[in-house]
């Protein structure tokens, strides 16, 4: 991997879930030197996720997996019977990642309380469903439940109606991937802090807190006591006809909430003779739900007929927020996606494609690994007698001579 | 005065100028501060964040922009006059990163686009955040936080069953946007801070929501099928979806294999249940799921969700109630983990805010309220400018720092 930002930095990775495995993609696809250590045989539990190549042997058929381990290297390890060679791991690493429920790192011999003297150079990113230490906290849990445990299912859709069930986010996986994300530049920083200081330290990431904070603008102001609590399941809503209608083939999102809106809407519509029943301020100074329920009966009727991209086009040039509602075929072909090269090029057998989601950002001087692709099980075993000083530091004496006879150890 | 940013914290020592508006670059200030950043917002009276002045009395004490910008300093600077620019040049030579994220080609107009940044700091990071990114045929495009979620593929996803779409809550995405511009900042301040000098980073809200769903791609372009919305049903889990108990409340609950549904049945107490081969395996559940459902809510509505989050729990089905407003700010676990903290503003009133989701070993802390604007003028003329009194003065007659 040649110039990336966190070119030398060595990551262990113990994770086996979408929100691990997704903090390491992360780190990767910046440069990071991200080593996956696999159960023998069935390798991480993440290879058995859908989707599958057809004719693919199992282990190595899941496009999922191939998609969240782009860039690493997987080493496979009995992590109960070779201690010694996971204590030679992390020795020469930077950081480790992992997703386990809590325990877990204690019983491999890595307990958080203990890293200062056992591990004093290692960066932990730890993601639990409700944070590392929190005992009582329910312990099966899936990521809708998470979902549900952060005030964005109960809220979820806008404008629900309350008979009706709320819903539970867009898939299956958004808690993972919101949390790896945290959980990936709570890793930079502890890096960053690694290479100024030289010290290591233990993060705790924990799900639920990672998906509320994500709306803190609302929820912040109701533990100020600024903002109204309770059963209302709008109480993170703002009011107004903003909402998604649906056209002659496909859908928008329109978004209206000031008297220019309203003026433009008027110009885009020929200004029908409706639209003259409303205050000209409404919006802002007498949205009644009366008046939001028939706005959005003329604008259902009146978008029904229209081509999403096209009426889109004329309201932005009006000054009108809306846009097409787009699906992964949409942005697939969208010429603005692929004029960024959003979508990464990655041959591996899992991939019918070749094809795989990238990254929101782009680096100008240490562009994001690309080409890359995800490793068969245990393809890197090779690594674990690679005798190397990780960039960011010196290891001591006493610590090499323990790192190389565990390498002869456990690799004979 | 000494008012700097933290002096603990990962990232004690690093100074961030923020040229943002609303949420979304706020929040990227926001965690950088949370993290042990000095995080300096550049205002005007001229040109007041919407936060501060939406259905507000007083712009120093607004709800919404104290949710997202509590321990930052705040400097008033015209950033329509040439001194003003001059100014922030100035502070931009003494920071580590600076976040943007302004309309499409406004900060170029003003002349602070990274290439004249980069001038005046070549290690500098340079985030820029846009709906679309900063190239490509539809980057002129604006919008807000349902937009990106609209166009990036995620709204798609919502919805009940054979029904349109109805998306997120509205709220959702200018955070999620500005965590990933963070990761891609710190990523580069460590390539700075190692000797590779600053760079530009461009970071796209309509992305964000992509990546954020990489899964609804990698299944796109495996199987070429278009998610339908399935209300709260999962292909690989059932039953998976949520339920009205006996007191109202809803109750998500998901069966993830075969004997954990042994586990569930047990728990409902009908033998029939138990037995019924149609419910044996994930494919039967999932062919049978509207009985299954209609079996399960039955079974919800005559129970509350409180006793059977604590059943299901202790018998290892995955269950838990959709949390309320209330329930989250009375949350005793994101209380002691410190997510929500006091701090004091510039009247010396407490108040609870929100902090960090994620906790170090050797964390920042924070403990000041959001500043009032223009509140550090002074630390940041002087102290860091390296003004004098009178320079100051001069620049508040001449109405740059206003």
């Amino acid at each position: 991997m040649s110039q990336g930002a966190l070119n030398g930095l060595r990551i262990i990775e113990l994770a086996e879930s979408v929100a691990g495995e997704y903090c390491g993609k992360l780190l990767a696809a910046l440069g990071a030197d991200v080593i996956k250590v696999e159960r023998p045989t069935t390798g991480s539990p993440t290879r058995t996720l859908a989707p599958h190549a057809p004719g693919v042997a199992a282990l190595e058929s899941s496009a999922m997996f191939a998609y969240l381990n782009l860039g690493k290297s997987s080493i496979s390890l009995d992590l109960e019977r070779e201690s010694a060679a996971l204590a030679t791991l992390l020795a020469g690493a930077d950081g480790l990642i992992d997703d386990h429920n809590q325990g877990w790192l204690e019983r491999l011999g890595v307990d958080p309380s203990m890293l200062e003297k056992d591990f004093p150079n290692l960066v932990v990113s730890s993601i639990t469903p409700f944070g590392y230490g929190a005992a009582d906290a329910p312990n099966t849990v899936v990521d809708m439940n998470l979902f549900h445990a952060s005030g964005w299912g109960y809220h979820t859709p806008s404008a629900s109606d309350p008979q009706r069930p709320p819903l539970s986010g867009p898939g299956p996986h958004l808690a993972s991937f919101e949390a790896g994300l945290d959980a990936a530049l709570a890793m930079a920083a502890g890096l960053l802090s690694l290479e100024q200081v030289g010290q290591g330290q233990f993060i705790d990431v924990s799900m639920q807190a990672v998906l509320v904070s994500r709306n803190d603008y609302v929820i912040a102001q109701m533990v100020a006591g600024d903002m109204p609590v309770g059963d209302d399941r709008h109480a993170f809503d703002l009011s107004g006809p903003a909402g998604i209608f649906e056209c002659r083939q496909g859908f928008v999102y329109l978004w209206m909430s000031s008297p220019q809106h309203w003026q433009a809407l008027g110009e885009l519509m020929g200004q029908p003779a409706w639209m003259l029943e409303f205050p000209e301020r409404w919006l802002e100074q007498a949205c009644t739900p009366e008046r939001v329920t028939l706005c959005r009966q003329h604008l259902s009727a009146w978008l029904h007929g229209e081509d999403r991209n096209d009426i889109s086009a004329k309201a932005q040039s009006l000054g009108l927020t809306m846009v097409p509602v787009n699906d992964p075929a949409d942005l697939v072909a969208s010429e603005q996606y692929q004029h960024r090269g959003y979508f990464q090029h990655s041959e591996h057998i899992a991939l019918t494609s070749d094809r795989v989601p990238g990254h929101p950002f782009q680096l100008s001087t240490t562009p994001v690994a690309s080409g890359g692709t995800a490793p068969l099980l245990g393809q890197h075993n090779h690594r674990l007698t690679d005798p190397w000083t990780p960039r960011s530091r010196v290891a001591s004496e006493g610590q090499w001579l323990h790192v190389r006879s565990a390498c002869r150890h456990t690799c004979g | 005065m000494k008012v700097s940013g933290s002096t603990s914290g990962p990232l004690a020592g690093i100074r961030v100028v923020e040229l943002t508006k609303v949420w979304a670059g706020p929040y990227v200030g926001k965690l950088l501060t949370l993290l042990g950043a000095e995080v300096i917002r550049v205002e005007s009276e001229k040109s007041l964040d919407v936060t501060r002045v939406f259905g507000v009395t007083d712009i120093n004490d607004a709800p919404g922009f104290k949710a997202v910008n509590p321990q930052k300093l705040s400097v008033q600077v015209d950033m329509k006059s040439e001194q003003g620019i001059e100014l922030i040049k100035k502070l931009v030579a003494k920071a580590d990163i600076v976040v943007e994220n302004l309309r499409p080609g406004a900060i170029e107009r003003l002349g602070l686009g990274y290439e004249s940044l980069q001038q005046v700091n070549p290690n500098v990071v340079y985030v820029a955040m846009s709906m679309w990114g900063n190239d490509g045929p539809l980057a002129y495009q604006t919008g807000y936080a349902p937009c990106f979620a609209a166009l990036g593929g995620l709204s798609a996803r919502i919805g009940y069953a054979d029904e349109p779409p109805c998306g997120m809550n509205i709220r959702y995405a200018d955070s999620t946007f500005g965590a990933y511009a963070t990761l891609a900042a710190l990523a580069c301040l460590r390539h700075s801070k190692q000797g590779g000098g600053g760079q530009y980073v461009d970071v796209s809200a309509v992305e964000s929501m992509s990546s954020i769903i990489g899964d609804a791609f990698v299944d796109f372009l495996s199987t070429h099928e278009l998610p339908h919305p399935h209300g709260n049903r999962r292909r690989a889990m059932a039953p998976h979806g949520v339920w009205q108990c006996a007191d109202g409340q809803w109750l998500s609950l998901a069966v993830t294999d075969d004997s954990n549904w042994q586990a569930l049945a047990a728990i409902i107490g009908d033998e029939h249940l138990a037995a019924d081969e149609r419910f044996h395996t994930l494919a039967g559940r999932k062919c049978h799921e509207d009985e299954l459902e209609q079996l399960i809510a039955a079974w919800c509505v005559k129970h509350s969700a409180e006793s059977l989050e604590h059943l299901l729990q202790s018998a290892g089905i995955a269950a838990l109630r959709s949390r309320n407003s209330l329930d989250l700010i009375a949350d005793t676990g994101l209380w002691s983990r410190g997510l929500y903290v006091e701090v004091e503003d510039s009247r010396g009133q407490f108040k609870s805010t929100m902090s960090a989701p994620w906790v170090f070993e050797r964390g920042a802390t924070i403990h000041r309220s959001a500043p009032d604007l223009g509140q550090h003028n002074a630390y940041v003329l002087g102290d860091i400018i390296g003004l004098d009194q009178q320079q100051q003065q001069a620049l508040v007659d001449a109405k740059i720092i206003c």
